[in-house]
């Protein structure tokens, strides 16, 4: 599974369909429909397709994941009755929610009320495209995927600023103005920890990046990177304690508080889209994508799709923290979150970016590769 | 004075401390949970059954439940109706007026039968009925459960309320004595027509009339025209339901102590 | 942003109940509040002048939903004062039992509410896990978890079933280890003192000029508690202290609750200790028959008037778990109460919202009102 991509494997089940099909077809016909320009296009719709299943699979099976964990958490069980151990309880909730009547209140407006929510959807789909989920993934697609992603991942403010205005609701409105300047607050230092991460890798490239945790994974020597990272993630994907946009004792459901049904389904899913897209990052950044350590049998890292299952695997014990931080800190407040935002997390993150650039021109990183709890 | 606030804002000492503090608490009740978490998964595990209290107790060492913590409960009524006196006590000490005395068969042609018709829309549970209840046929059950899609159907006839008596539920065992100073059913004599209405409709039957002697009428008096036989009240069979004042046309019976 | 009102209630998470909080805002912060209670009046003290003094008791329950039992105290007190009858010794031990186990399912109701407030999700759960074994103790002994109706004018209902006080302990060892957690949860946590320390702070002045009770006055350092001042039924022989904290802010209002808690489990170990030794009657044996149910007198309403009984009037005070509240019952003879009155804690803690609420910001509403523990019922009556 070396060089198979799954744009590859998209390409080569467009074009048995198309062989397929022309076959049937006569003259002109058969050239018309065996051209390159179609295998691609139908390629690149199985690839979308297969991108959106899994993704949205993906963003169900969290929410599960998460309401057992929290359930556990709470000294409860969770979700347990649809389904083993309730697993089929999302698909149930969410066709209740498609089944509702969709409506906007009378003073919306219309445009922004159904824009919002389905751009701030869509935009968090659009990540996944770039995202490699394993070696063989979508490897080499872009020399600055980690940068596009990031970029995608800071439109979500404006989509959400816009639906709160529209909506025409007070509640909705502050929900949106924390939720915008919470966003944009906690983006730099964000960015900031990622430029550490690239002056060690030396690259953009997510593939790259990974590769580069061949020996050691960066959060040994980013261990500042790591933290500025994880907290300014938890900010941008609005968990608790940094949920003041939607802090429902008092804003009732913030941003979102006037939608319902399917509109709503849609910021709920984005939202645990988001989620998963920043476990994602910390995993591909600090925690060595889907490699294992050296002293890990081989056995555990040979069975097909081993990347993947491990990848995986790290992604939920990743979002197990932020579940558990969740069950265990209480939220803060709108002008302390940015108090802590500009005065402690931008420093911090310089000064992660100064360490790693210390590190790097130092050439003392080898030395990481040495310990081997660091991994690699 | 928000700028005052945060300016006397105390200073924490240790802030990673201070947050690995409550996670690790958190941490706690997670591995404590993974094992058996506190919830009841309720159609299949009840708290009323003893064996599954006990066991709850035992695997996760909690305090849960009382030996008899299920008896006194007050849930829905048990009516035996093979007892009650069609007393009407239940129906006049409810507080909700949800209590209706509705005939039922089995009495004999005189004395009509009548049995508590609860209304379960309006009960209350307080238990004051099968507290006044002074053959112990009313009592109430560990039963629960009463949802049901019909609002009609929260009215339990007596007839279902013995059902509920026939499916042995544990039944609240306190019984309320009854005061040591309690009030007895007094005469007035003089009012008194001899008219036998108390002692036809007393539930007890604990009043009998016994016959009076017929005064001499003094020369120019007229005496009254009545029966001459008055009420004796049998105490210690007096259930004390104040039927026999209710019916009482002259208003000759009355409550009162008897000292 | 120019000033906008926004309506936080009546159907607000905040609220804890049904009533509204008009707020002023600019920007993120309250510039000024006005509180509307009102939404649940249902007549309570109406409703009381047409029932027998026992009978009241249903109506006591559906007072506060969180303190039934101190409530039912409260009426029983007055009640008695007007109807010249003394409850029998033990009947007072065991209304101190009821009276502290629910001050303790009523502080760990408010705890659970209030980490709510401020975010904190699992708490929330532990706080009601663990009031459930308050519950099951009640059950076992009143026969409900909720609407209790357990007191009677003159006593109790019934004594405590067999093996009540081992069983009690044992949820009371339980319990002081859980407080120890909560603790853990709230105190040891940054984020929690950030968000609660030197918030809405309400003077002890203020405090005592608007009425304020409860733990709201002893967190401002008021050492004030009717069962020490005041004492009713046996609280002046056991041993307890008050619970006092200094601050008058949020995070005193959780520390002198914390404290009550503590001092709670101290009082109901003593009482369970005389309980075991001092079987006796739990009612008094010269009640009148016509208090109601269970023994109402059926027939001609209103002979007990030509009877002339004793006529009088009640007053009692109690420290409910929210403050101080008060009854007042006028007995002229008959069957009914002819007037009853009660004065809420919480209508007056509310009240003073103003106080305690302008100049903070919108983020700090929950916890602050959390911290008051509104309980609407009461309020509103």
């Amino acid at each position: 599974m070396s060089n198979v991509t799954l744009y590859s494997i998209s390409y080569d089940l467009s074009h048995a369909v198309v062989f397929a099909v022309g076959s049937l077809a006569y003259g002109s016909w058969r050239a018309a429909i065996d051209s390159n320009a179609v295998v691609t296009t139908i390629a690149v719709l199985v690839f979308a397709v297969i991108l959106l299943a899994a993704s949205m699979l993906n963003t169900i099976v969290l929410i599960w994941y998460e309401r057992k964990l929290l359930g556990r958490f709470m000294d409860r069980r969770g979700a347990m009755h649809v389904g083993y151990a309730g697993l089929l309880q999302n698909f149930a909730d969410g066709l209740k929610l498609f089944r509702k009547h969709t409506f906007a209140p009378r003073e919306a407006d219309d445009l922004g009320f159904y824009f919002g929510p389905t751009a701030y959807m869509v935009s968090s789909m659009l990540i996944f495209g770039i995202l490699p989920i394993s070696s063989g993934w979508n490897s080499g697609a872009l020399p600055l995927s980690l940068l596009l992603a990031l970029v995608i991942f800071s439109f979500a403010p404006l989509f959400i600023f816009v639906s709160a205005w529209s909506s025409n609701n007070k509640y909705s409105l502050m929900g949106g103005m924390r939720s915008a300047a919470q966003m944009i607050a906690y983006e730099v230092p964000l960015l900031l920890a990622v430029v550490a991460v690239v002056l060690v890798a030396g690259s953009f490239d997510l593939s790259t990046i990974v590769y580069e945790q061949q020996n050691y994974w960066f959060w040994g020597p980013l261990v500042v990177a790591l933290v500025v990272f994880v907290a300014a993630m938890l900010a941008e994907m609005e968990r608790i304690p940094f949920d003041l946009p939607e802090a429902e004792a008092e804003l009732v459901e913030g941003w979102n508080t006037e939608y319902g049904g399917m509109l709503f389904a849609f910021f709920m899913l984005a939202d645990y889209l988001r989620a998963l897209v920043g476990s994602i990052l910390v995993v591909l950044l600090f925690l060595g994508g889907w490699t294992l350590p050296t002293w890990v049998p081989s056995a555990a890292t040979s069975f097909p799709l081993a990347g993947i299952f491990w990848f995986m695997v790290k992604t939920y014990i990743v979002f197990g923290l932020f579940v558990w931080v969740r069950a265990s800190l209480p939220r803060v407040r709108t002008d302390q979150l940015l108090r802590v935002g500009w005065n402690r997390m931008i420093p911090l993150a310089l000064l992660s970016v100064f360490l790693a650039a210390l590190l790097v021109s130092a050439r003392c990183l080898p030395v990481f590769g040495c310990v081997p709890s660091l991994g690699g | 004075m928000t700028e005052e606030l945060t300016a006397t804002e105390k200073p924490s000492d240790n802030p990673v401390l201070y947050v690995a503090r409550p996670m690790a608490t958190a941490a706690r009740q997670f591995a404590k949970s993974l094992l058996r978490p506190s919830t009841i998964v309720y159609p299949y595990e009840r708290l009323e059954d003893p064996k599954f209290r006990e066991q709850v107790q035992v695997a996760s060492g909690k305090p849960i439940g009382v030996g008899a913590v299920w008896d006194n409960y007050r849930g829905v009524h048990a009516l035996n109706i093979a007892t009650c006196i069609s007393c009407n006590l239940c129906a006049f000490s409810c507080p909700d007026l949800c209590i209706e005395m509705v005939t039922v068969p089995g009495g004999d042609p005189k004395h009509a039968k009548k049995c508590p018709e609860i209304d379960y829309g309006k009960c209350s549970y307080c238990g004051f009925c099968s507290d006044a209840c002074p053959e112990g046929c009313l009592t109430m059950t560990t039963r629960y459960e009463l949802s049901t899609p019909k609002r009609s159907e929260m009215v339990y006839s007596p007839q279902k309320l013995y059902e509920v008596y026939r499916t042995k539920l544990p039944m609240n065992p306190i019984r309320l004595e009854r005061p040591a100073n309690e009030d007895s059913i007094l005469l007035d004599p003089p009012l008194c027509i001899g008219c036998n209405a108390c002692a036809r409709d007393c539930p007890t039957q604990c009043i009998t009339m016994l016959e009076i002697p017929k005064p001499t009428a003094k020369p120019g008096e007229k005496l009254p025209k009545r029966i001459w036989k008055e009420p004796v009240v049998n105490d210690s069979d007096c259930v004390r339901c104040g039927t026999c004042v209710s019916v009482c046309p002259k208003e000759c019976l009355f409550w009162g102590s008897r000292r | 942003m120019s000033d906008i009102w926004i309506n936080m209630g009546p159907q607000h998470p905040m609220t804890h109940g049904l009533w509204n909080l008009r707020v002023r805002i600019e920007g993120e912060l309250i510039r000024d509040v006005d509180p509307e209670v009102g939404y649940l009046h249902r007549g309570i003290e109406k409703i009381s002048e047409d029932r027998h003094y026992n009978e009241v008791v249903t109506l006591m329950d559906r007072t506060c939903y969180v303190a039934g039992l101190s409530w039912e105290h409260l009426y029983m007190l007055a009640a008695e004062q007007a109807l010249h009858i003394d409850p029998p010794e033990r009947a007072q031990y065991l209304r101190v039992l009821c009276d502290e186990f629910q001050r303790i399912g009523s502080h760990i109701m408010w705890y659970a509410a209030f980490v709510q407030d401020i975010g904190l999700m699992s708490p929330f759960l532990y706080g009601m896990r663990d009031r459930d074994l308050v519950l099951d103790l009640f059950q076992s002994y009143t026969g409900a978890r909720m609407t209790y109706e357990y007191m009677r004018v003159g006593g109790v209902r019934n004594d405590l079933p067999p093996g009540f006080t081992h069983q009690a302990r044992k949820v009371l060892d339980w319990l002081t280890d859980r407080f120890h957690e909560y603790d853990q949860l709230c105190l040891g946590s940054t984020i929690f003192h950030k968000r609660c320390d030197n918030l809405g702070v309400l003077s002890g002045k203020d405090a005592i000029a608007y009425g304020v009770t409860g733990p709201m006055l002893r967190s401002a350092g008021v050492k004030r508690d009717l069962r020490k001042d005041r004492p009713y039924a046996v609280y002046d022989r056991l041993e307890f202290d008050v619970a006092v904290a200094d601050g008058a802010d949020v995070t005193g209002r959780y520390l002198v609750r914390m404290e009550e808690l503590r001092q709670s489990v101290r009082i109901l170990r003593q009482v369970l200790d005389w309980l075991d030794h001092h079987p006796g009657p739990v009612l008094a044996d010269r009640v009148p028959r016509w208090l109601g149910a269970p023994y109402a007198p059926v027939g001609q309403e209103g002979y007990l008037l030509k009877r002339r009984f004793p006529t009088g009037v009640g007053f009692s005070s109690v420290e409910e778990p929210h403050g101080e509240a008060q009854a007042y019952v006028v007995n002229q003879g008959g069957e009914h109460p002819y007037r009853v009155k009660f004065r809420s804690p919480v209508y007056s803690n509310v009240s003073a919202a103003r106080q305690y609420l302008v100049g903070y910001h919108v983020a700090d509403i929950p916890p602050i009102m959390g911290s008051v523990d509104v309980c609407v019922g009461e309020v509103d009556r």
